[in-house]
């Protein structure tokens, strides 16, 4: 190619530049004006967006913190064997790590060691203060005298799972099991394993919630797409007008409605459907969650499927019958085939917003409808292990993502419509 | 770079903050009755100068934490929880205060450097009358108890209180149950007599909720913040009864956010936590105030709630009055930073199974 170029010679334009290169320049000019445009959108999504999942991510896999307070500490403590207690010299040099700390390191410090082993926390902030009277040796006998906690292995093992500046840990404790003293991986203690089974709860409501919303809207839908205007539009009004009321509004008013006490079950204990003592338990559980999702996110099916079934010609339709197939082979072979880019656009945004539910499971869940959302939202609150709502949070962001790949290998991307 | 651009872009968004609300501050409260009380008895007082703008939370130290490590602090005084303090003091939140002026007339001493004093509040179980025509329910062995008084009890979302009503009802005594509580065995039992009611439980997370639950019949006992039903006897005339018995009893105080209006926060915190404060506050909700000097002013000054057509005795909906005292579980917030997580993640999975 080049070789019949070079021998041609390059073509020129009127003031001798190679036209390549005088297009190229003319080029670049609209390229920088596009990009120009478009900067503050760019700068918009890496600001609030790339940085603060960048930082999430780093934060899920950071243990510095610690290492920056004890780090001769943890330079002999790597040496130890882990069995029994811990030579004089850890205990040493642990107590004027300890007591020569300042300011909040070793508040901070604590907070994080008390999520290995609960009660470092108060050990390490008794001991700072007593540890000022100690002028001098033996310290392990002193210490484990301020607070025999210090002779209890348990606590200087646990210490081994935070050896290095950057841990897994995280990511463990977000799937029920943890590292042990030698940083072998081993299963959480069973009474403290719930994550596990509060992912597959999540899985299992977000696909429930996506099933029982494809179940309803399409039909909607149908009718929306189908009906005359002046009908339709009525329809339309009834599928937006919820989808306009606030969210906290209709969960509350789904409570009313599905309480034991509440609308539903009195009108049932009227009609003699059920006894009085038998009222059935609607409210607070997992059956609530997935009853009061289904309504919350149903617009969200309806719009993406409404707008392109509407695209879908009802000639084609006629076409099939006309040519003899029964409706429900005509619906299946050729009304379904054209909707499914809607399905699609429309299942894949219901699931994604269900997995992510924090509030509705929340206020209805009770004992057995609490989501990931809801303990992400407690450590940020409350226990502030926020590299564990880190590790929560990316591995939500990996099965998305996962989610999405496999998707478009299957169906492919361009399959979806939302209009 | 990255730093650069986090800097500049808080940056930016701290100027469109401070040019709005220069020399006020932000308080930071629980809302609904509660932050009612607080206005009318130590935010509508201050006059000095800085004006008040009050905002609600749902406890939790997570904002806090993410306004004073993006340095973009925006609330000044909060109101938070004594394991909040503790952590928020140890971890540099909150700014320290000087506790001479009130350190030696209070009930218990400070849970940390960082707090002024407000009040003691309680989880308390009740029920309504009517539900009970007959036999009712006297202390907290009945709570637990499905048999002698069927039907659905309300509790809370979160392990805090009911692991010691468990115990108690046990026959844990109410002074040695931290002590058991310090013990796996111990913990094992509060959760084995939990497994007694889980069938017959209905879980609440906002504080309006227990008295909905029992207002309508959905439960026949809840357990619930003892100035919501205190506000509802006092001020709705509902039929409600306290159980006064295993009342768990926790400290509330102020705390002043490091790197906000700090000087004024203190200022006002000082104004907020005076006795004569305290005991105002009890004009409007039955809390307990943790000053003593406030309990005496309220005595010499009963019939001290206000209500419309004539004053009522408060001190006997105190959590602190001496019978419920007698009988109560001072709740101990430095067992509870230990502890917390890793007892709240066996609740929820207590819950969930």
């Amino acid at each position: 190619m080049s070789q019949v170029q070079s021998s041609a010679g390059p073509i020129l334009t009127t003031d001798g530049i190679p036209l390549k290169v005088s297009l190229k320049k003319a080029e670049r000019k609209n390229k920088i004006r596009a990009f120009l445009l478009v900067l503050p959108l760019l700068a918009f999504i890496v600001i609030t967006f790339l940085i603060p999942i960048g930082d999430m991510l780093a934060r899920s896999i950071d243990d510095r913190q610690i290492n920056t307070v004890f780090p001769k500490t943890f330079e002999i403590y790597k040496k130890w064997d882990r069995k029994g207690l811990p030579s004089e010299e850890v205990y040493k040099t642990m107590f004027f790590e300890l007591k020569e700390s300042e300011g909040y390191s070793i508040g901070k410090a604590s907070t994080r060691m008390n999520y290995s082993k609960s009660g470092w926390k108060s050990l390490l902030k008794k001991s700072k203060r007593k540890f000022k009277k100690i002028e001098e040796g033996p310290y392990k006998e002193k210490m484990i005298a301020v607070d025999k906690k210090w002779g209890d292995p348990e606590y200087w093992l646990a210490l081994g799972q935070m050896v290095d500046p950057t841990t897994m840990g995280y990511y463990l404790n977000a799937v029920d099991l943890k590292y042990d003293s030698n940083k072998n991986i081993v299963q959480q203690k069973e009474n403290r394993r719930i994550y596990n089974k509060t992912w597959i709860k999540t899985f299992k409501v977000s696909i429930l919630v996506t099933l029982f919303c494809l179940l309803l809207g399409y039909p909607i839908s149908y009718l929306l797409a189908t009906l005359p205007m002046k009908y339709s539009n009525l329809l339309m009004i009834c599928v937006l007008l919820p989808f306009w009321t606030s969210l906290l509004v209709r969960t509350v008013a789904w409570m009313v409605m599905l309480q034991q006490k509440g609308v539903f079950n009195n009108l049932m204990v009227m009609a003699g459907l059920i006894a009085d003592e038998n009222r059935w338990q609607l409210m607070y559980n997992q059956t609530a969650v997935i009853i009061v999702m289904t309504q919350i996110l149903l617009p969200f099916m309806v719009l993406p499927l409404y707008s392109v079934m509407k695209t879908i010609s009802p000639t084609y339709m006629r076409a099939a019958l006309n040519l003899g197939a029964s409706p429900l082979h005509a619906f299946y072979k050729i009304y379904m085939p054209n909707s499914i880019p809607g399905v699609s656009a429309g299942c894949l945004l219901v699931f994604i917003l269900a997995i992510g539910y924090y509030i509705t499971p929340e206020l209805v869940g009770g004992k057995d409808g609490q989501m990931v959302g809801n303990w992400i939202a407690y450590h940020l609150k409350t226990t502030l292990n926020w590299g564990l709502c880190a590790a929560l949070g990316a591995i939500l962001l990996a099965m998305m993502t996962a989610l999405y790949w496999a998707y478009n290998k299957i169906v492919g991307i361009e399959n979806i419509k939302l209009g | 770079m990255k730093k650069a651009i986090k800097a500049a872009f808080l940056g930016l968004i701290s100027m469109a903050y401070v040019g709005s609300a220069i020399a006020d501050i932000t308080f930071v409260s629980w809302g609904g009755a509660y932050t009612n009380s607080q206005q009318k008895a130590y935010i509508d007082t201050w006059s000095k100068g800085s004006g008040v703008t009050v905002e609600s939370y749902n406890g939790g130290l997570g904002e806090i934490k993410a306004q004073v490590e993006a340095g973009n602090v925006t609330w000044d005084v909060v109101d938070v929880l004594p394991d909040q303090a503790i952590t928020g003091c140890d971890e540099g939140l909150f700014a320290k205060v000087d506790q001479s002026s009130f350190i030696k007339d209070m009930v218990v001493p400070p849970v940390s450097d960082c707090v002024v004093p407000q009040i003691f509040w309680a989880y308390t179980a009740f029920y309504s009358k009517s539900a009970f025509p007959g036999k009712k329910p006297k202390n907290i062995k009945d709570f637990f108890d499905v048999k002698k008084f069927p039907g659905k009890r309300g509790i809370h979302t979160w392990a805090n209180a009911l692991i010691e009503m468990a115990l108690v009802a046990d026959g844990v005594k109410a002074k040695n149950v931290y002590k058991v509580m310090s013990t796996p065995e111990g913990i094992d039992r509060a959760f084995a007599k939990l497994d007694t009611i889980k069938d017959h439980v209905v879980f609440w997370s906002a504080g309006s909720k227990p008295l909905e639950l029992v207002s309508s019949g959905e439960v026949v006992m809840s357990l619930a913040y003892n100035g919501r039903i205190g506000a509802a006897i006092l001020s709705e005339g509902k039929d409600f009864e306290y159980i006064w018995d295993a009342t768990v009893l926790e400290q509330e105080y102020l705390v002043a956010i490091k790197g906000g209006n700090e000087k004024e926060a203190l200022e006002f915190m000082a104004h907020a936590s005076t006795a004569q404060a305290l005991a105002d506050q009890a004009k409007y909700i039955p809390y307990g105030p943790m000053r003593k000097s406030s309990i005496g002013i309220i005595k010499k000054g009963e019939p001290w709630f206000i209500k419309e057509g004539g004053n009522i005795d408060i001190l006997p909906h105190m959590p602190t009055a001496p019978k419920v005292l007698k009988r109560a579980v001072i709740a101990d917030p430095v067992w509870w930073a230990d502890n917390g997580a890793e007892v709240s993640e066996r609740f929820g999975a207590w819950k969930g199974n």
